[in-house]
C-alpha cells in the first residue's frame, strides 16, 4: 500500500485507525528551514543552521564499510548542467520525514569513496522506496551520499544499500579495490520523536560571512583530502577559482605516472572537503610550446584522496601551467556550498 | 467484482483487470463492456507474414508516421511440462493453439498481436548452448534476476478485453474466441510468470497511483510513457528489416530482449527542473534551446538527436555535466541506423511503477551494445558526470530482471529445435 492509499484508507476509517503513520499527520513545531541569508557571498558561508544527526545503522561486506544517518528534511541544489542555470534548488516537501545520508569507506585504508553510485531501498512491511542517492557536499559531513525521503510512518525500516563498483582510477592500496559493488543492509528505527531531538541550532551571529562550520565529531573517516604540505611531490603554487582552492603538485618517480605525475587536488575551503564530480583539464607550456595539454583524469589515493591527475613529461621552471574547470562540479550541495563552485575561472601557475 | 468496482473509471477498470489476469477478471471486463466487435483473422493463414515480428504495418500511425502501439500488453513466460525434448505432438498442439488465436482475430492493434519466443534455456534441452546468448547483468549497478523460463508469449491489443481473452484461450480456460473454435497449450506449457503493463496517451496519468511516483500526480495527462516524454519515434526505431535474422536456421526471426525496470520518479518529478529532465531524456542541447515541447509530439518522427548531439557526447559530458539518454542510444547505430526496435510499455505489475522494456534486434549483441552505450561507462571514469548522475535517466531506474529469447519465423515457432530443416 502507498501512503496514498494509506491517507484514503485512513481518511475512510477515522482517525483511531492513525496509530503507525502519526509522522503523517503531526504538525511540526519545529520550523523546517530558516529563510535563507539574503545577499550571500559567490563563496562558501555559514548557513542559517546547523543541524545534528542520529546514527541508523553500520554494515559492512568484504572491504567496504557503511554508514548510515538521518536528519530534518533539508533544502539542496542540485546541479543539472546543460543549461545556463545550472542549478536547481530541492525544496523540503510535506511528504518529506527526514534526510538520509550514507558514507561508504574502505576499512583497510579509512579512505571516504566519494565517487560511484549508491542506491538505497527502504523497506517497512509492503512498502518499501527504492532510489539512487545524490553524491552531496555538506559542511558538517562532507562528502555523502543523501536524500530527502518520505517514509511509510513510524517503524522499523530495512535498508539495503547498494553500492556500485568504482568507475574512477584507484592507486595505491586501492588499486584493483571496489571494481564491484556490494549490497549492505541494516535496520533502523523511525520515529518523530527522535528526529525532533536531533540538534538545531540557527547560527544567527554567524551566518552568511565567508567561512564554514565545525565538521560533526563522528568516529568514521572523514573525506578530508591531506593540506598542501602534505602532498607528494614539489609544490607548484595554489590557486583559487569559485572559492575552491587547487593546490598543484608535480610528483616524480611514483607509481601515479610514468614520467612526471601532475596532482591538483581541488578541496573546499577551511574544510579540506575533495570535490568531486568535476571536469579538469591543464596545458604545460614551456618556450611557449605545450608539452601537455589534454584532460586531468579523477583518481582516488588512499594517501592523497579523490584528486586530478596526468602523466606529463616534467615540470621545470620557467614553465606555465594552466588548470581549466572545464565544468564546474555536479556533486549536489548543502546549504553553505550552493553558492560556491560554480562559475570557475582558469587558473595560471608560474613554475 | 463488477459490484466493488462499480465506482472505478472504465479505463482505470480494464487497465486494472489485464494486470489481474485470470477468468474471473476477464468476466468482470466482459460483464462491465462486453467484447468489443472485432473482425476474425483471415481463413488462409498462410496470407500472414512470415515474420512474427512483422507488427508495423498492422499499427496505427501518427501525424507524423510514427507507429502507435497497441494500448494492452500480457507477457506470458512459459516453462515446458516435459523432461526431455518436445514431440512432434506436443508441436502440433501449440501450433493448432496459434492458429486458433489466428483465426479468432484480425491481426492488428484493434485485433491481437502476438509472438513466440524461446530461451537460451529452452534451446538447452537439446544440447545446444549457441542458439542465442544467456542474460546477464548489463552494468556494473545491476544484479537482476535472469529470466530463464523456456517461452514468453507476448499479447498485445487496443482492448484489454481480446488481450484477456487471448491469454485464457492459451491457458486453456476458453474454448471459443470470437465465434471461432480455439484451444490451448497447456498439455505442453505451464504458466511460470505473467508481466503486464500499458502504453499510450493518457494511460500513464490514469494509472500513477503506485509505488515509485510522488503523490503530486506529476505525469503530464497527455504522456504515452510514465516519465512524461514520447519515445519510438520512427527514425529511432530499427527497421524490421533491420532486426531480421538474414542466415542459418531462424533466417526470417529475431531476438527479442525482456527487461523489467523499476522506475524511481520522486526525484525525476520533484527534484529536477522541467530542463533538466528534458537534457537528461534528450540531449542538452535540447533543453537549452527548448527544443522539446509538451511530451515532445512537436519533436515529429525523431528525436532529433542531430550531430551536434550524437557527436559531442563527450564534450556534453565534460563540459556540460550532463548527457542525455537518447544522445547515449544514438551512439550504438550501425550504418547511420538504430539496430534495436523497441516495444516497450509501462506497468504497474507488483503495486510499483515500472517498465517492462522490450526490445527486438538482430543478435541480442545489438541490445547489449546499445545498453552498453546507454550506460556511458566511458564518460563517467572521465568527465563531471556520475555512474548514474546526470548520466541520461540511469539515476531513475533499476533493471530487475533480464531476459533473451528467439523468436523464429512463424513457420518454426512451434517448440523448434535448434537446427530446424
Amino acid at each position: 500500500m502507498n501512503r496514498r492509499s494509506v491517507l484514503r484508507t485512513a481518511g475512510v476509517l477515522g482517525v483511531s485507525s492513525l496509530a503507525g503513520c502519526s509522522g503523517l499527520f503531526e504538525t511540526r513545531t519545529m520550523a523546517r528551514a530558516p529563510p535563507l541569508v539574503k545577499n550571500r557571498p559567490d563563496a562558501v558561508y555559514i548557513p542559517t543552521h546547523k543541524e545534528g544527526m542520529e546514527m541508523a545503522g553500520m554494515a559492512k561486506q568484504g572491504r567496504y564499510r557503511l554508514a548510515l544517518f538521518y536528519s530534518y528534511p533539508h533544502r539542496f541544489w542540485l546541479m543539472g548542467g546543460g543549461t545556463a542555470k545550472q542549478e536547481k534548488k530541492v525544496t523540503i516537501k510535506d511528504a518529506d520525514d527526514l534526510h538520509l545520508m550514507a558514507s561508504v569507506w574502505d576499512s583497510k585504508t579509512k579512505t571516504v569513496l566519494p565517487t560511484g553510485n549508491v542506491q538505497a531501498e527502504l523497506s517497512n512491511g509492503d512498502w518499501s522506496d527504492r532510489r539512487s542517492l545524490w553524491p552531496m557536499l555538506s559542511q558538517n559531513m562532507g562528502f555523502h551520499f543523501g536524500d530527502n525521503i518520505g517514509l511509510n510512518g513510524e517503524g522499523k525500516y530495512t535498508a539495503k544499500i547498494r553500492v556500485s563498483g568504482l568507475d574512477v582510477r584507484r592507486t595505491g592500496a586501492l588499486a584493483g579495490q571496489f571494481g564491484d559493488g556490494a549490497t549492505l543492509t541494516t535496520e533502523f528505527e523511525f520515529d518523530t520523536d527522535t528526529v525532533e531531538q536531533i540538534s538545531y541550532e540557527k547560527l544567527d551571529g554567524r551566518k552568511g560571512q565567508k567561512d564554514a562550520i565545525q565538521p560533526m565529531e563522528m568516529n568514521m573517516p572523514m573525506s578530508h583530502v591531506p593540506q598542501k604540505s602534505d602532498l607528494p611531490g614539489r609544490l607548484v603554487g595554489e590557486e583559487s577559482s569559485g572559492d575552491a582552492k587547487f593546490p598543484v603538485t608535480a610528483v616524480e618517480n611514483s607509481d601515479f605516472a610514468e614520467d612526471t605525475y601532475l596532482l591538483v587536488s581541488p578541496r573546499t575551503p577551511y574544510r579540506r572537503y575533495p570535490i568531486p564530480n568535476m571536469s579538469l583539464s591543464a596545458t604545460l607550456k614551456r618556450d611557449g610550446e605545450a608539452v601537455f595539454d589534454d584532460a586531468l583524469n579523477a583518481t582516488l589515493d588512499p594517501d592523497v584522496g579523490l584528486h586530478y591527475g596526468a602523466n606529463v613529461p616534467s615540470v621545470r621552471t620557467g614553465d606555465e601551467l594552466t588548470v581549466r574547470v572545464d565544468s564546474p562540479p555536479i556533486v549536489s550541495r548543502h546549504e553553505g556550498y550552493e553558492t560556491a563552485f560554480l562559475k570557475m575561472p582558469k587558473m595560471q601557475f608560474s613554475v | 467484482m463488477s459490484e466493488s468496482t462499480r465506482g472505478i473509471p472504465r479505463r482505470e477498470f480494464m487497465k486494472a483487470a489485464v494486470a489481474i489476469g485470470g477468468s474471473a477478471a476477464l468476466s468482470a471486463c466482459l460483464d462491465r463492456g462486453g467484447m468489443p466487435d472485432v473482425p476474425k483473422g483471415p481463413s488462409d493463414l498462410s496470407t500472414l507474414p512470415e515474420r512474427q515480428h512483422a507488427w508495423n504495418r498492422f499499427l496505427a500511425t501518427d501525424d507524423h508516421g510514427n507507429n502507435v502501439a497497441a494500448r494492452h500488453k500480457i507477457l506470458l513466460f512459459l516453462n515446458y511440462r516435459g523432461d526431455g525434448t518436445p514431440t512432434d505432438a506436443e508441436r502440433e498442439t501449440v501450433e493448432r493453439s496459434l492458429r486458433s488465436l489466428e483465426r479468432a482475430y484480425k491481426r492488428g492493434h484493434d485485433g491481437l498481436l502476438f509472438s513466440i519466443g524461446y530461451s537460451p534455456s529452452y534451446f538447452e534441452r537439446f544440447g545446444a548452448t549457441d542458439v542465442l546468448p544467456k542474460p546477464k547483468a548489463l552494468a556494473s549497478f545491476e544484479d537482476p534476476k535472469l529470466d530463464e523460463q523456456d517461452a514468453v508469449v507476448q499479447l498485445e491489443s487496443d482492448h484489454p478485453q481480446l488481450v484477456l481473452a487471448a491469454e485464457e484461450a492459451l491457458l486453456g480456460n476458453r474454448d471459443e474466441l470470437n465465434g471461432v473454435d480455439v484451444s490451448g497449450v497447456t498439455d505442453v506449457f505451464e504458466k511460470a510468470d505473467r508481466r503486464t503493463g500499458f502504453v499510450g496517451d493518457g494511460l500513464p496519468a490514469d494509472h500513477q497511483d503506485v509505488n515509485g511516483i510522488p503523490d503530486s500526480n506529476p505525469v503530464p495527462e497527455d504522456a504515452p510513457l510514465y516519465m512524461g516524454f514520447k519515445s519510438g519515434f520512427k527514425k529511432n526505431q530499427a527497421s524490421e528489416d533491420r532486426i531480421t535474422i538474414q542466415d542459418g536456421p531462424f533466417a526470417g526471426g529475431t531476438t527479442q530482449h525482456i527487461s523489467n525496470i523499476e522506475l524511481h520518479l520522486d526525484q525525476w518529478y520533484e527534484q529536477d527542473s522541467r530542463d533538466q529532465r528534458v537534457g537528461k531524456m534528450f540531449c542538452p542541447v535540447h533543453a537549452e534551446e527548448g527544443k522539446v515541447e509538451g511530451v515532445g509530439n512537436n519533436l515529429g518522427d525523431s528525436s532529433e538527436m542531430t550531430d551536434e548531439c550524437i557527436d559531442h557526447v563527450e564534450d556534453h559530458a565534460r563540459e556540460r555535466g550532463m548527457v542525455g539518454h537518447s544522445q547515449k542510444a544514438a551512439g550504438a547505430r550501425k550504418d547511420d541506423s538504430p539496430v534495436i526496435l523497441r516495444r516497450d510499455f509501462d506497468s504497474t505489475d507488483g503495486g510499483k511503477a515500472g517498465l517492462h522494456f522490450v526490445a527486438f534486434q538482430r543478435t541480442i549483441e545489438d541490445f547489449e551494445s546499445t545498453r552498453t552505450a546507454m550506460n556511458g561507462d566511458d564518460l563517467a571514469g572521465n568527465s563531471s558526470v556520475g555512474q548514474r548522475l546526470n548520466n541520461g535517466i540511469l539515476q531513475y531506474m533499476t533493471v530487475t530482471r533480464r531476459g533473451n529469447f528467439l523468436v523464429p519465423p512463424r513457420s518454426l515457432r512451434s517448440l523448434p529445435t535448434p537446427n530446424p530443416t
